[in-house]
């Protein structure tokens, strides 16, 4: 991830050199990654095939979301501004980001990106804007897992399916708490990254990678 | 990198306890019971050889065949065992509305699912082409109308179908495959979270749910006894009829 | 290097695109304003692999249709005797086997569903004499349910035949049907069975087994059922020519066995 404003160190431009050097490939390869989040799906070959390398890219990129619910749930239930079930789900839910939160952390080990932070206003204070914010937030996490799934290794494919299982289950659970559908679709479509950093930026919730 | 050290089935504990949270009476076993009197020796065998079948063992691949689609034996015949899975579902859940003597509540839920369901198989027929399976019979006694019976069997059968998924998807050959099951796989596990919400169960409760392979799965299936024998409805015998 | 080369060019073309200075990155100099003014995210993001195509995209859910109208119909598991209520105790009514006469497996219209005592109990229309006879049997005597679209009418006046497909007339024709001494039965019944391949040119190609029975015809072998089925006098139709089953011409008959599952209700009025 970026340094921290001001600090360079060996780690972070060795993983800028290794995402420069991922990108470069890419472009070798004939695929432009780059930008361009309306092109959506690639047909077939032109996607690279899965790798230990590319693990590591979709599993931090994981991580993010996972830290983000994390975060959100933890400071939702510390506000104590919810009561009933709602606060039931923030306490449970919580609880299952925190371990998908480890699991990618110890996966990663040393390559795990750094601890981004959060903001989240009245999203953890209030009970509308923590619906709406959570009811996003998991929608989002399966996209972001149905997308890139393919992508993997087959090792991390199987952990992947084992957690974006549960977010199914957050996702109707939370949509039903909001009074929305649980399952409003046949499928869920895999989201783009590029579709799922727009929906996180617009949240307005990280701060900082 | 190794996420997980082993990626291990569940065993048929883990599995019995997954039903035993939701079928307490033994709604699934009763199935068996209120299906097939007399006759039960005579259809488990057949249901169990059915769903053996059905679960690609038996099918031999049609090598001779150009394949509609570009996937692999191995993937067709995962493909298989997941359509006899949506047929089963799909047939509950529609019959269980058509037969409308479920709660309101439960009715609606197995409205929408039951078109999920149903969407599922027109999309899994439609992508194996030629190398489709025609749906078994199914006989779901009288748990299409019993709303706990109905109730515990949903959630099985949801929860059952992810897992199912989760251990199908590192075994695919395809990618593009593995895309398509996926977007499957987190709308069952929304159905499962959902009618376990509508009952009180806990909507989700680990914070990770695991694989369940298609072994277990059709013996499963089979112990439900709802795979039937066809009824033969055509014959070429002379008429006894009036004329 | 070619390779060296190709990623600076990626990042030129980069830029361009994004308008993001990704080569300050590279370098590890962290220009702050910059690096505010891009979403930080995206960077995270940037590098990921697209989603492959899935191999199929799953359509629009289809809710059924709350006016379809469907019959259901469920094989015959066990020989078990029909009675006059959902009740082990009640008299019975009728016996119902496993098999047809022509060896298919028998089948009863159900009309509805009833619990009583914990066991569940189907009302169904009955092979039987007198026509138009209903009993209940436990559910657990009968197999899978299979549901229709299809209705059958018929009409003596008109010496006709209608198919109806949820409602809509999709098939018509001109029937023969029983002289006066061997009437057609009035009522509602269902198709039984399909039989074909038997070669007997007095039935035509294809024969459909009725539930209907003549009521006066009992001692009819193989108990007297109404059939629909072909002919080897087609000039006869329309009219009253037959022992009491509903005759098509042979091409009617082949028409209506593509449309017409068995298990489909009939009403003869």
């Amino acid at each position: 991830m970026h340094p921290t404003a001001g600090t360079e160190n060996a780690d972070s431009a060795r993983r800028s050199t290794r995402r420069a050097l991922l990108r470069g490939g890419l472009v070798v390869g004939g695929a432009f990654a780059v930008g361009g989040g309306a092109f959506g799906w690639r047909a077939g070959a032109a996607t690279p095939a899965p790798s230990a390398a590319t693990d590591q890219q979709i599993l931090n990129f994981a991580l993010v979301l996972e830290r983000l619910q994390a975060a959100f749930y933890t400071a939702a239930v510390d506000d104590d501004a919810l009561r009933g079930e709602l606060r039931e789900f923030a306490e449970i839910v919580g609880g299952h980001e925190r371990e998908h939160v480890a699991f990618l952390e110890k996966a990663l080990g040393s390559n795990a990106d750094s601890q981004p932070t959060f903001e989240f206003g009245s999203a953890t204070r209030e009970e509308k804007a923590f619906l709406d914010a959570a009811v996003l937030l998991e929608n989002t996490g399966v996209a972001a897992y149905n997308g890139q799934a393919a992508n993997l290794t087959k090792k991390s494919l199987a952990a992947a399916a084992e957690i974006v299982s549960v977010e199914g289950r957050h996702a109707a659970w939370i949509s039903d708490l909001a009074g929305q559908h649980p399952a409003p679709r046949a499928a869920d479509p895999g989201a783009t990254a590029d579709d799922v950093a727009a929906t996180l930026q617009r949240t307005g919730f990280i701060k900082e990678q | 990198m190794t996420p997980r050290e082993e990626i291990s089935e569940p065993t048929i504990d883990e599995l019995a306890s997954t039903l035993a949270e939701i079928d307490a009476d033994g709604a699934l076993q009763e199935t068996a019971e209120a299906a097939f009197g007399g006759t039960r020796a005579a259809f488990l065998q057949r249901s169990l050889a059915a769903a053996a079948a059905a679960a690609g063992g038996l099918f031999a691949a049609n090598s001779a065949d150009a394949a509609d689609v570009a996937t692999t034996k191995n993937d067709i015949a995962m493909l298989r065992f997941d359509l006899v899975l949506e047929y089963l579902q799909a047939g509950f859940y529609t019959e269980a509305e058509r037969l409308g003597a479920l709660t309101p509540k439960t009715l609606g839920w197995a409205r929408v699912v039951g078109a999920h369901e149903r969407a599922h198989v027109v999309a899994l027929k439609r992508l194996l082409g030629r190398k489709t399976v025609p749906s078994p019979t199914f006989n779901y006694g009288s748990v299409t109308t019993r709303e706990q019976a109905f109730i515990r069997t949903a959630v099985g059968f949801e929860d059952l179908t992810a897992a199912l998924l989760k251990w199908q998807a590192p075994r695919l050959d395809s990618r593009s495959v593995v895309a398509a099951a996926i977007t499957l796989h987190s709308v069952e596990t929304r159905h499962a979270a959902w009618i376990r919400h509508l009952i009180g169960l806990q909507p989700a409760a680990r914070a990770f749910d695991k694989p369940a392979s298609q072994a277990r799965m059709a013996r499963l299936i089979a112990s439900t006894n709802f795979v039937s024998a066809q009824p033969q409805l055509a014959g070429r015998s002379r008429p006894r009829l009036t004329g | 290097m070619r390779r060296r080369k190709a990623v600076a060019v990626a990042f030129v073309t980069a830029t361009l695109l994004t308008g993001i200075v990704v080569i300050q990155a590279i370098r590890g100099k962290a220009a702050t304003s910059e690096r505010a003014a891009r979403a930080p995210i995206a960077d995270a993001f940037a590098g990921l692999p697209r989603p492959p195509r899935p191999a199929f995209t799953v359509g629009r859910p289809a809710l059924l249709d709350r006016r379809e109208s469907r019959a259901r119909f469920a094989p015959v598991l066990r020989r078990v005797d029909a009675r006059t209520e959902p009740n082990a105790e009640a008299p019975p009514v009728a016996t119902v086997t496993e098999r047809t006469e022509e060896g298919t497996t028998n089948i009863l219209l159900v009309l509805s569903e009833a619990r009583r005592q914990g066991a569940a109990w189907v009302h169904v229309r009955l092979p039987v004499l007198p026509n138009n006879r209903t009993g209940w049997v436990p559910r657990s005597a009968l197999g899978g349910y299979r549901f229709v679209d299809t209705h059958l009418t018929v009409d003596l006046n008109r010496f006709t035949v209608t198919l109806l497909r949820d409602g809509r007339p999709v098939f018509r024709a001109s029937v023969g049907i029983g002289r006066s001494a061997w009437p057609t039965p009035k009522g509602d019944f269902y198709i039984r069975n399909r039989l074909s391949g038997f070669g007997d040119p007095f039935y035509g190609p294809i024969a459909f087994g009725t539930s209907a029975r003549s009521a006066v015809l009992t001692d009819w072998p193989g108990g007297g059922f109404v059939g629909i089925h072909g002919t080897n006098e087609p000039e006869l139709i329309p009219g009253r020519i037959s022992h009491g089953c509903i005759r098509l011409r042979n091409d009617d008959i082949v028409r209506l066995a593509r449309l017409m599952p068995v298990g489909t209700p009939l009403t003869i009025r």
